[in-house]
């Protein structure tokens, strides 16, 4: 055979020819025509045409039975007989001419440039459709962030994303264990894929140091950090390609980086959502202490012959640190008591707590009052803190007579208004409780006469503070119940509780107000 | 999960069905194109790709999968998917796949829609 011979292209060929070459996709059926071609003008019955690429040569198109090999590596012996061609080889199956006839290896040529172009677009686009694939996955993890709140589930997601966005062959995710100890700690393994991981690592060892993934040659991982502090270590190993493994290039670093961010902010949610449980759980106990607070106050009060009696409390927080109660005494005469402990909140609450059960043992036992609350400062400087200490202002009251003993352990003055409208302050007679050793609590006794108001009440009250922080005042107070002298106890209540709110213009209530109003009627007792 | 992909064949009347489980990467692709190629030359033409056991894919594994769509569509065969994870799904679909490969949500209804469709394999 001639290099130099026409080729028996026949008009039928040359359609098909023309019409695969303008085919998109159809590159690989216009080399295997060619080879067809070939194979009628050469007459041979095993052809393969193969595509030089960067590792060697892949076979593009064949024809007859022959056992081609796939790929042919670059720099091996071709073992067939072969014709070099432009952008590639040309095996046949038995021995041809060194050179092909013209425009044979032409066409062949054109055939393989063609495929070479074809599998460039294809590459281009599967690239571009891919980083659509990236796209996705980081948004996805933000979804799932914001979709879970357990920590496994981002935590595995994420690992899922990694190491198949940087086509990692393997990756491992490991938390620092806080239970070992916030600084000692090591991190444990969370999640792994592709193989064995180590199952912990100490904190501070270069993580890429740590043969981490045993199985892998060429290693990447980032720490994972709240706030600057180490929390975890995210890590791939094996960076895929057609050709096996390699190292990660640069961008991977970052690549992952961002992936470690998102899993730090996986852990802040979750501990995030930790401590809103914790929270939770806190209100539900403060619900339940206000429940057995409001308790110990009365829920009823005893029918006091010729008298109007009226008390409530209002505590700035759940639970509060005042105390209020009516209590018939064994003589026949009844006690009415406001106290204040030092402080608010859940101490303030337990220390009312024990007053409550101090006081009431001791006023059902019938005491002497100074005797009593020298038992009571006794038991308070043994049993409560330091710092804490309460003040008080009892009072036992002769309905029959109207006679009102009274004493007041620094505690706010009581307001007594007479009914001709004069003022008196029933004063402090002695320090608060629980603060010294053995002091005197001196009795003073006064009369009620009929149509007289007497307000007992706690700091809370006269110290509630405006926006510009004015307080509210004894002067206030004091006006208020002469403005109110013979209104219904009730609405005495009312009006002040408002007086209170609209002084306070919407600010949070600074301290727990209480208050126990007494009242001598002015129309005789009805007889028992 | 293991190191490498695992596959087991289910040979039917005019389908037959590849079940993975593992990575499909680069490994596990080869392995998934190794038994399709198998059941191409023993004449299937519908393979059916169960993947309940992958839940992670990378590219190399998805441009190994692509020739092996390539493939089947040359022999006018059909490549179909079942028990794909949303993110699997998801992937397939951007990448193009679902354009000319069915994805079922099971086996069952895979394997009621494709056995009506399906020849049986040539020479059996």
């Amino acid at each position: 055979m001639s290099g130099t011979m026409l080729l028996p292209i026949h008009a039928e060929r040359q359609r098909r020819l023309y019409a695969l070459l303008q085919e998109e996709g159809a590159e690989a059926l216009f080399l295997r025509e060619t080879l067809q071609l070939c194979r009628e003008v050469l007459g041979v019955d095993d052809l393969a045409a193969y595509l030089e690429g960067d590792d060697g040569y892949e076979s593009c198109a064949r024809l007859g039975s022959a056992d081609f090999p796939p790929s042919l590596a670059r720099g091996l012996a071709i073992p067939w007989p072969s014709q070099p061609l432009s952008g590639g080889i040309l095996l046949t199956g038995t021995e041809v001419a060194e050179e092909l006839p013209h425009p044979l290896g032409l066409l062949l040529a054109l055939g393989l440039r063609l495929c070479r172009l074809r599998q460039s677009v294809k590459r281009l686009d599967f690239d571009a459709k891919y980083r659509g694939v990236e796209r996705e996955a980081i948004y996805d993890v933000g979804l799932a962030l914001t979709s879970t709140l357990d920590l496994s589930q981002v935590s595995e997601e994420i690992l899922l994303r990694a190491v198949s966005l940087l086509d990692a062959r393997r990756g491992a995710l490991y938390l620092r264990d806080d239970s070992a100890g916030a600084h000692q700690g090591r991190y444990r393994l969370q999640s792994t894929i592709g193989g064995t991981a180590r199952e912990g690592l100490a904190v501070g060892v270069a993580a890429e140091t740590a043969d981490l993934l045993p199985q892998a040659r060429y290693l990447l991982a980032v720490p994972i950090e709240v706030d600057e502090e180490p929390r975890g270590v995210l890590v791939v190993g094996d960076k895929e390609s057609r050709s096996g493994v390699g190292p990660f290039p640069d961008e991977d670093r970052r690549a992952l980086s961002l992936f470690a961010n998102q899993a730090a902010l996986a852990l802040e949610q979750a501990r995030l959502h930790q401590e809103a449980l914790e929270k939770q759980r806190l209100e539900r106990e403060m619900e339940l202490a206000a429940q057995i607070q409001q308790g110990i106050l009365p829920r009823a009060l005893p029918a006091l012959p010729g008298h109007e009696v009226l008390g409530w409390t209002r505590p700035a927080r759940h639970v509060g640190g005042d105390y209020w109660d009516v209590v018939p005494l064994p003589d026949g005469r009844f006690a009415m008591l406001v106290a204040d402990v030092s402080g608010k909140g859940v101490s303030a609450a337990l220390l009312v707590s024990t007053l409550h059960s101090a006081l009431r043992l001791l006023l059902a036992r019938g005491e002497s009052t100074p005797g009593m609350l020298q038992a009571v400062n006794q038991h308070l400087i043994e049993f409560s803190a330091s710092n804490k200490f309460v003040t008080l202002l009892l009072v036992a009251l002769d309905a029959a007579t109207g006679e009102l003993v009274y004493v007041n352990a620094g505690h706010n003055p009581g307001v007594l208004l007479r009914r001709d409208g004069t003022l008196e302050l029933l004063g402090a007679s002695s320090v608060p409780l629980g603060l010294l050793q053995g002091p005197a609590y001196g009795e003073k006794t006064i009369g009620l006469e009929p149509g007289d108001l007497l307000c007992l009440y706690s700091d809370g009250v006269t110290e509630a503070s405006s926006p510009t922080d004015e307080e509210w005042g004894l002067g206030r107070l004091q006006r208020l119940l002469r403005d109110h002298q013979t209104a219904p106890l009730a609405e005495v209540r009312s009006v002040l509780d408002r007086a209170l709110r609209d002084f306070g213009a919407g600010a949070a209530q600074g301290d727990d107000q209480t208050v126990v109003l007494l009242r001598r009627s002015t129309a005789p007792p009805a007889p028992a | 999960m293991t190191e490498s992909l695992k596959v087991r064949v289910d040979r039917r009347d005019g389908l037959a069905v590849v079940n993975t489980e593992g990575y499909i990467n680069n490994q596990g692709g080869e392995e998934i194109a190794q038994a399709a190629n198998s059941l191409i030359e023993e004449g299937y033409r519908t393979l059916l790709l169960n993947l309940a056991g992958s839940k992670i894919v990378n590219s190399i594994g998805i441009s190994i999968l692509i020739e092996v769509l390539e493939r089947m569509l040359e022999l006018q065969g059909r490549l179909a998917f079942c028990n794909l994870t949303p993110t699997i799904q998801k992937t397939f679909h951007i990448m193009g796949l679902t354009q000319y490969a069915q994805v079922y949500p099971d086996e069952a209804t895979a394997l009621s829609e494709l056995l009506s469709a399906a020849a049986p394999p040539a020479g059996t």
